[in-house]
Order: structure tokens, then C-alpha cells, then sequence
């Protein structure tokens, strides 16, 4: 019988309240059939305004400056400034989509479930959780494009002078601090393992070498600040007795992923201009190609 | 009880008469419209489109501010592109000759091409918001809970192959503006460790984007990707039937 495959230990689905119920024709037919035609007519009258963009044909000989992924990708291209390009573009990403898809299998409890925000304290944790999340993606933005030690020393006269120059952002610390010349090359790998040598860099290797400054910035720091920060917030509310079980840990952590998702798609997408630059959305311009280098020559 | 004596059929009457109770109506409608409780259960039954849905739902889940319809909109948008992406078909080639002459001539000359293309570009990026504000739908109505914990994975699938879709769309127009962001966004790809520089390679069949680069992205396009989410969409759908409809609180 049907029971037996669908039996678990866990969870079976609820039994229905057949008073409860209404048909779904005309109930919920009608309204799915309202919203698919108040979309089809809004996207037809946005399609009657507005074109899709088609530029010149594409020429690998012109490079757009800034050139730009799609724009659901340019949070990852955000990313990709502030640290190790495997890791922005591929680990973090992937990592994330298996933490959230391992969610219901961390937070098992039923509670809670078929209600908005229907746990105590939700709303509270969201709104927190999404605050600190934009803010805290805000500031980190600014701190390491340098922004927040340029207006210190501009709006309020504050410089740091040579010693706390390193703080200027994340790889001043790399090249402002008088690191020693062996922990930039430290042999960690005293026997042959040409996996690590990416292809095409010819020839034997012998020894794998780490640059550690390099690691630190590109690396270690923007991991400890991923992983730290979350944990350090999530820490807090515990403390705080906001979150108080497995359901609340997600919620804070979701509503701080998807703030920091969102500034991190819109800083890519509008607030970034040539060569990367942070610039303000309306002094954003993109150059069509390489000054001098124009097309059709 | 009052027996109502027949009255004169007015001309409106006969003309609904003629046009929905004639044979060849019948032929494909094989019932009228269906007024009474058990006759609206037979119809989302027994119906191919409609029986996707159970017969009846729980009172909470057609208010609309429980989902605001987000799931079934993405479905929409998938549907949508589709259709548009069918036409859209008809005359595009995806070669490095053709393809960006066949969007400009799909966008000039083509009998309503310009909105055809409109309406698919503007239907993806919707599609992809809209499959985003769904997730986070399900994940402030706690709906991924037991034994909904399958389902939530899908889903997650089903987002990534949103993205896919979308991003392999991107470079069929071969302007600059394709061109670039696929440089880009591949090159994220090849940054990966150890997979990276292959997997980029595979995506792009070269070492830069090219002419077998646009005939992949194409293939996945229109096929390959659309395929699959059609898989786990139905997978998606019938999961939900079979958890017991959408949570509700216990
Ligand atoms: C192409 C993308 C998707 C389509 C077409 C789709 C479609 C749907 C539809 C029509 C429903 C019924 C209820 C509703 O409309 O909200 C639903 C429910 C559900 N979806 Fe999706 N979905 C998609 C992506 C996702 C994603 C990205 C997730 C999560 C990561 C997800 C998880 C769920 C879950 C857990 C339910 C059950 C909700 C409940 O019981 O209240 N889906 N989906």
C-alpha cells in the first residue's frame, strides 16, 4: 500500500481538516488566474515601454570598461574585489547553496511551520538580523575600498600617518606592514604535487610555497569575517535570549544573508563604476572600450 | 415547493444555447460549467491542467498574502518564456555569423519580434526575483520543516538552474554586452580550485568565448536546462501534493 512508502519516523503529513477546506475551483483557480493575468499585462505594457538593450556585436578586441556579469552574478563579482577569486566566485557560493539547502535537516522542529514569522521573537530577529546584515556589508564595502580612512582624513582631519596606514583596507595589510621577507614564501609542501599548480605553468615543481601576507588578506581574513561575524551576531542574540533555538539561529542568519545578498547586488550592480571604482549611481558611465582602441579600424 | 413555470427563452439564452451546448463544444468540454461542489471537484480531477491541484485546500492557503502566489507566478514566468522563447526560436541561428544580425532583425523586421524579445528578457530577470522572494516566502512561513525537507532541497536546485537559464539566455544576443558578461561571469567559474580551468574550458569548448561557446550556451538554453527544471518542477509540485498540501501550523 501507498502508507507504507510514505511512512517515516520522522514526519508524516498533517491530517487534513476537511471543515477547513474550500474548493479550489472557483477558490484558488480564480486567483491564480487574476495573478497570471495582472502579470502578463504589467510585463506586456513594461515590454511596450521599455526595449532590451542590444549593443554593438560583440568584439573580443573591445573591452568595456567596467565590464560586468548579469546582474544576479555581480554580487559575487562585489565579492570578488575583496578577496581570492576561487573563493568569492566558486567556495563561497557553494558552500552557501549546501548550507541552505541542509536547513531543514539542521532545524528539525516542527513548530513554527505554515504562518509568517510564526515563532516568538521572529519578527524582532529579522528586522535585527537584516539591520546588521545591510549595515555591517555596508561598512565593510567602505572600509575596504578605503572610503571611511579617506573621509576620516577629509570631512574630519583624521589620518592615521604612516603607522596606521595598514588600516586602510584589507591588502594595505599586506603591502603597508614590514613583513619579513621569508613569510612570503613559506615551503609548505616539501614533496611534488603538480594538482596545485593550476595547467600550463610547464615544468616540474618541486615544493609548494605560501605567501602569507598574501593568504592573510586574500584568504584568512575575509573567512574569519564570513564565518566570524555571523557567528559573533547569532552569539549575541543567544546571549541576548532573542535566539533561543535552531529555528531563531536560521533566522538570524538567513535575514543577515539575504540584506547582505541584496547590498552586495546593488553595490555591483549601481555603485560601481570604471575600473571597478565605488562611485555614486549617477556618475557611473561605461567607456565602450580600451581609450584609443576604437572599433572598426 | 414552488415549481417555477418555464418561461420564453430570451435571444441571449438561445445564443448561449447554440454556442456552448452544440456538439462540437461538447466534444471538447464535456460538461457545462461546473456549478455544484461535486461538478468543480470532477473538473480539477479530471482535468489535465487543473489536476495538478488537489480538490480542495486548506482555507488559510488562498488568502493571498500567505504566498502571494510567488511559486505559482515562477511557474508562470517559466511558462512564459517558453512560449516567447519558441518564437524567439524561429529565427534566431546561434552562430557567430548570424546571431547578432538575427536579434537586430528579430528587433526591426520581424512582425511584433521587438516584443517577443521583450517580453522574454524582462519575463527572466522576473522570473529569477521572483523565484527568490518564493524562497524566502517558504523560509519566513517556516514551510520547509518536516516533512517538507525535500522539497526545500529542490527548491534550491530549481534556484540555481533559474540562474542557469537565465545566464546561459545571456549570451544568445552576442553583442557586447553578452560577450563581456559571460567573460566574466565564466571567468568566476575557471577560478575555482583544481575543477576551475576544466570546467570553464567544458562551458566554453575553448579557452575564450567563441563560436562553440554560443552553440553550448544555445544547446543548454533551449533544452538542456529547461529539461531539467521541468523535472524538478514536477518533481516540486507533486512533492507538495504528496507532504499533505502546503504547511499550516499544527
Ligand atoms: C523555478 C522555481 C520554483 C517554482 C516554479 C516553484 C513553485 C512552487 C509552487 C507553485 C508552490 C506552491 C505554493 C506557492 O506558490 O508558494 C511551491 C511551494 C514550495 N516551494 Fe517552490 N518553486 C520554485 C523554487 C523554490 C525554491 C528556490 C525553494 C526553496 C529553496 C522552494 C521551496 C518550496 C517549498 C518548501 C514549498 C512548500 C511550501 C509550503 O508548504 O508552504 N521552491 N513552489
Amino acid at each position: 500500500m501507498a502508507t507504507a512508502v510514505v511512512a517515516r519516523p520522522v514526519a508524516r503529513p498533517q491530517a487534513r481538516a476537511r471543515d477547513e477546506e474550500v474548493l479550489v475551483w472557483p477558490d484558488l483557480v480564480f486567483i491564480e488566474f487574476i495573478a497570471a493575468l495582472v502579470f502578463t499585462i504589467t510585463l506586456f505594457f513594461l515590454s511596450v515601454v521599455v526595449n532590451a538593450p542590444l549593443l554593438d556585436q560583440a568584439n573580443a578586441d573591445v573591452t568595456p570598461n567596467p565590464s560586468k556579469a548579469p546582474w544576479y552574478l555581480l554580487n559575487l563579482q562585489e565579492l570578488l574585489l575583496h578577496m581570492n577569486a576561487a573563493m568569492a566566485g566558486i567556495i563561497i557560493p557553494t558552500v552557501w547553496l549546501i548550507i541552505m539547502g541542509a536547513f531543514p535537516y539542521f532545524d528539525r522542529d516542527t513548530e513554527g511551520q505554515g504562518a509568517w514569522f510564526n515563532t516568538e521573537g521572529a519578527v524582532k530577529i529579522t528586522i535585527v538580523a537584516g539591520a546588521i546584515g545591510f549595515f555591517g556589508t555596508w561598512l565593510l564595502i567602505l572600509w575596504d575600498s578605503g572610503k571611511i580612512a579617506f573621509f576620516l582624513n577629509d570631512w574630519f582631519g583624521i589620518t592615521g600617518g604612516d603607522t596606521f596606514r595598514f588600516l586602510e583596507n584589507v591588502r594595505s595589510m599586506q603591502s603597508q606592514l614590514p613583513w619579513p621577507e621569508w613569510s612570503k614564501s613559506i615551503t609548505y609542501l616539501p614533496f611534488n604535487l603538480r594538482l596545485l599548480d593550476g595547467t600550463g605553468s610547464g615544468g616540474p615543481t618541486t615544493f609548494q610555497h605560501l605567501d602569507f601576507p598574501g593568504w592573510l588578506v586574500e584568504q584568512a581574513i575575509p573567512i574569519a569575517v564570513l564565518v566570524g561575524l555571523p557567528t559573533l551576531m547569532i552569539y549575541g542574540m543567544w546571549r541576548a535570549g532573542w535566539v533561543m533555538n535552531r529555528r531563531d539561529a536560521l533566522l538570524a542568519l538567513f535575514s543577515g544573508f539575504v540584506a547582505a545578498y541584496g547590498v552586495l547586488t546593488l553595490t555591483g550592480t549601481a555603485f560601481r563604476g570604471q575600473g571597478q571604482e565605488l562611485v555614486f549611481p549617477w556618475e557611473l558611465k561605461v567607456s565602450e572600450g580600451i581609450p584609443g582602441q576604437e572599433p572598426g579600424h | 415547493m414552488a415549481v417555477e413555470s418555464p418561461t420564453k427563452p430570451t435571444i441571449a439564452d438561445k445564443i448561449y444555447d447554440k454556442m456552448f451546448h452544440n456538439y462540437v463544444w461538447k466534444s471538447i468540454f464535456r460538461t457545462g460549467y461546473p456549478n455544484t461542489p461535486r461538478n468543480q471537484m470532477l473538473v480539477v480531477a479530471t482535468n489535465v491542467f487543473l489536476h495538478l491541484h488537489p480538490t480542495r485546500i486548506h482555507r488559510t492557503h488562498v488568502k493571498i498574502t500567505h504566498t502571494y502566489c510567488l511559486g505559482g507566478l515562477s511557474f508562470f514566468m517559466f511558462l512564459g518564456l517558453t512560449v516567447t522563447g519558441i518564437l524567439l526560436m524561429f529565427y534566431y541561428v546561434p552562430s557567430v555569423e548570424r546571431a547578432y544580425l538575427d536579434i537586430q532583425n528579430i528587433t526591426t523586421t520581424v512582425q511584433f519580434g521587438q516584443l517577443m524579445r521583450n517580453m522574454h528578457r524582462w519575463m527572466a530577470h522576473a522570473m529569477v526575483i521572483l523565484v527568490f522572494m518564493h524562497m524566502m516566502r517558504v523560509f519566513y512561513t517556516g514551510a520547509y520543516k518536516p516533512p517538507r525537507e525535500f522539497n526545500w532541497v529542490v527548491g534550491v536546485i530549481l534556484l540555481v538552474l533559474t540562474f542557469l537559464l537565465s545566464f546561459t539566455g545571456y549570451l544568445l544576443p552576442w553583442d557586447q554586452l553578452a560577450f563581456w558578461a559571460i567573460t566574466v561571469g565564466t571567468n568566476i567559474a575557471g577560478s575555482a580550485p583544481v575543477l576551475g580551468p576544466k570546467t570553464r574550458f567544458w562551458l566554453l569548448g575553448g579557452f575564450e568565448v567563441g563560436p562553440d561557446s554560443l552553440i553550448r550556451f544555445y544547446t543548454l538554453h533551449v533544452i538542456g536546462l529547461p529539461l531539467l527544471a521541468a523535472i524538478f518542477m514536477a518533481v516540486h509540485f507533486w512533492r507538495i501534493r504528496r507532504d499533505g498540501g502546503l504547511a499550516r501550523p499544527l
